[in-house]
């Protein structure tokens, strides 16, 4: 069922509608149309049984019965499929007319006192088992004799209308579905055009035409929403293959450098005889350079690996002022020897992969004690508001301009560029503290005042 | 002590058994997985150095030939550093997992730690030199007179004296003295060092710490300066 088209279900679902409606309509004039053919018998059926019974009851006799017999008979033949029958108490048919002779029910009448009414009226069955529908009453003569009365009507010619009536209904009933089917479906297939032209205009969207938009045209607004909505993806689509294209340029430029270094130092070496020594240094440095180069790496494919949905955390409660403590025991020495304090406050509890922790908040500090004048206080905090916990690393300084904040985070993102002090660092630190932010749910924020305090703020989501 | 080293690529293999050589050690090469499990099992190693990736057969088929008939401790290397590929890896049997690049002094380290049988254990009393390091008070003397280190300091200190002679990275120093377990591009371990040689060594003639530049430090009595 899941691949039948939308238009084809569209059209199905019309059709079964229009035929919903189709026969419950049909069905409810048929009835109408049923009960008032059968009501203008059955009142001709109530009014010539009444009208005999006074009739007779004005006679004298049995004898006088017979003498006006004919007049009796009158009421009745306006219409063949009607007879009339009368017998005395003995069975003696007195007056009988029957013109297409069905069988005729004699019991049981109605009482001569009691009233004839539409809901006594009787049906039974000739030997074809066409229905004939009638009524049998008593009514007495002036001298007291007793005779029963009886008349009825063959239904079979209103039967044979019936159905003929029915035959018609149903046909066009078909027709009209036919009709229904054939007009839904084009009136779908019409709807739909705008959805086959997105379609059209998409297959032509590859990575190289990226820039293409689908155009929704005069389509209706469902539509509109629709095709702005997968426009809004090709836009974020469009930024993430520029900022993959550009991570690679920058990639390929970080890796040059240090390739470049390498190169340069090992063939200026090699050009003339050097002491041992010399060589010693050129090798250490070479190991320097491919340091470098094994952090680049390192630090590439940790962010490949975090933006993999199946990246395992390996979480636990964590003390954050202990935890704190231990990192800023790790960079104490590195803090003296720069002159800078580092103060930790404030106490909470996280639910955080230990390793990946304290390299967020490692990377906070090194890049903090990177710019905080000598004498001055890097101050890590600790803190809960409503639920979430929030670690902040404050540090006074020249501050970061306010046109660096928003692309801070960025891959290979350095303020300044000119400085380039990429020996030391990969331009990837705060990328990682972020994707480290994003596997815990949670995120980084940055605020910095010019010749102030420059502070990141860690927020790690409640439980 | 001898060493199999199973890897295909030419220089890779070269450069560990010149270097493996030049630890004290005695090495074969295998350059591809049949050589190699062909030695492994017809010979008696202390250890085998098996690449994963390997041309003909792969590492873990090696790995796990290896382990249906003997014991030897085997070191795997490989390019992939993935928690699934780790857990193979040790499933399969290997004892321990060292992903490339490398630091050489790494992955001597790792050796040393896979012969020595037991745990390391933390001996009381280190003489080195004039250096005397008790381990049960926390003190250090050097010719006699007391030197006060922070706990940092002291744990740094025991770690090159329990591996004396040995080069340390540091990102081995860091992971064992402070637990931080990431490659952090800043000096820390190199401020540490300097502040505890500053204290060791200073107005002494014969220095003890020593820098090996780009590999890392390591803590003897008879060594060049680096």
């Amino acid at each position: 069922m899941r691949s039948l088209s939308l238009s084809t279900r569209l059209t199905a679902t019309f059709t079964v509608i229009t035929a919903v409606c189709f026969i419950l309509v049909g069905w409810l004039l048929y009835r109408a149309a049923e009960q008032r053919i059968y009501a203008q018998d059955e009142t001709n059926l109530v009014l010539s049984a009444r009208h005999l019974r006074r009739f007779v009851a004005e006679l004298d006799s049995i004898a006088d019965l017979k003498a006006h017999q004919d007049r009796m008979v009158v009421s009745v033949l306006g219409d063949p499929s009607n007879a009339l029958r009368i017998v005395d108490d003995t069975g003696q048919i007195i007056a009988d007319h029957n013109p297409t002779g069905f069988p005729v029910d004699l019991q049981p009448a109605v009482p001569t006192g009691q009233r004839i009414l539409t809901s006594m009226l009787r049906t039974w069955r000739d030997d074809h088992g066409l229905s004939i529908r009638g009524v049998a009453v008593t009514g007495q003569l002036r001298d007291g004799t007793h005779v029963t009365i009886a008349v009825a009507r063959s239904l079979a010619d209103r039967e044979a209308l019936l159905r003929h009536y029915r035959r018609d209904m149903a046909l066009r009933l078909l027709a009209g579905l036919i009709a229904a089917i054939v007009l839904s479906h084009l009136l779908v297939r019409r709807a739909l055009r705008p959805l086959r032209s997105m379609a059209i205009d998409a297959a032509t969207i590859h990575a190289q035409s990226l820039h293409k938009r689908l155009t929704a045209g005069n389509a209706p607004a469902e539509l509109h929403a629709l095709s702005g909505a997968l426009n809004d993806m090709l836009d974020r689509l469009e930024g993430g293959f520029a900022r993959v294209w550009q991570f690679t340029v920058d990639l390929a430029h970080d890796l040059r450098t240090p390739i470049g270094n390498l190169r340069g130092t090992n063939e200026v070496a090699l050009a003339h005889p050097r002491t041992p020594a010399e060589y010693q240094a050129l090798l250490g440095s070479n190991i320097e350079e491919c340091d470098r180069v094994s952090r680049t790496i390192e630090s590439v494919l940790f962010l490949a690996r975090a933006d993999n949905p199946q990246f395992a955390l390996q979480r636990a409660p964590l003390d954050v002022g202990t935890e704190l403590e231990r990192i800023t025991e790790y960079f104490e020495g590195l803090a003296s020897e720069a002159g800078v304090h580092i103060k930790v406050q404030g106490r909470a509890t996280v639910h955080a992969d230990r390793d990946l922790f304290r390299r967020a908040v490692g990377n906070l500090l090194s890049n903090a004690l990177r710019y905080t004048p000598p004498g001055e206080t890097i101050t890590l905090l600790a803190e809960r508001s409503d639920g979430a916990v929030m670690i902040a690393v404050e540090n006074p300084g020249e501050g970061i301009p306010p046109e660096h904040l928003a692309q801070l985070f960025d891959r290979f993102y350095r303020v300044d560029r000119s400085r380039n002090d990429s020996a030391n660092s990969t331009g990837l630190g705060l990328s990682i503290v972020k994707s480290i932010m994003e596997l815990h749910g949670g995120r980084v924020s940055v605020d910095s005042q010019p010749h102030g305090m420059t502070r990141f703020t860690l927020w790690f989501p409640g439980d | 002590m001898r060493l199999l080293v199973i890897e295909d690529e030419k220089k890779a293999g070269e450069y560990l058994k010149k270097g493996l050589e030049e630890s004290g050690f005695t090495v074969d090469v295998a350059a591809n997985g049949i050589d190699g499990l062909h030695h492994a099992l017809e010979e008696a190693y202390d250890l085998v150095v098996l690449d994963v990736m390997l041309p003909g057969i792969d590492g873990w088929e090696v790995l796990r030939r290896i382990r249906a008939k003997k014991d030897t401790p085997v070191l795997l290397l490989t390019a992939i550093d993935e928690l699934e590929e780790r857990v193979r890896g040790l499933e399969l049997g290997g004892d321990d997992y060292l992903v490339k690049p490398f630091a050489f002094v790494e992955l001597l380290a790792r050796i040393r730690t896979l012969l020595r049988r037991g745990p390391p254990r933390d001996i009381e009393h280190v003489h080195i030199g004039d250096l005397e390091i008790d381990a049960v008070r926390r003190r250090v003397r050097r010719s006699g007179q007391r030197i006060d280190l922070t706990p940092k300091e002291f744990a740094l200190l025991q770690l090159l004296a329990r591996r004396r002679g040995e080069v340390l990275s540091r990102t081995q120093i860091a992971s064992y003295v402070w637990d931080m377990n990431f490659d952090s591009d800043t000096n820390v371990v190199e401020v540490a060092i300097r502040r505890l040689r500053a204290k060791i060594d200073d107005g002494h003639d014969l220095k003890l710490i020593h820098t090996v530049r780009g590999m890392g430090y390591v803590l003897d009595e008879d060594r060049e300066a680096g």
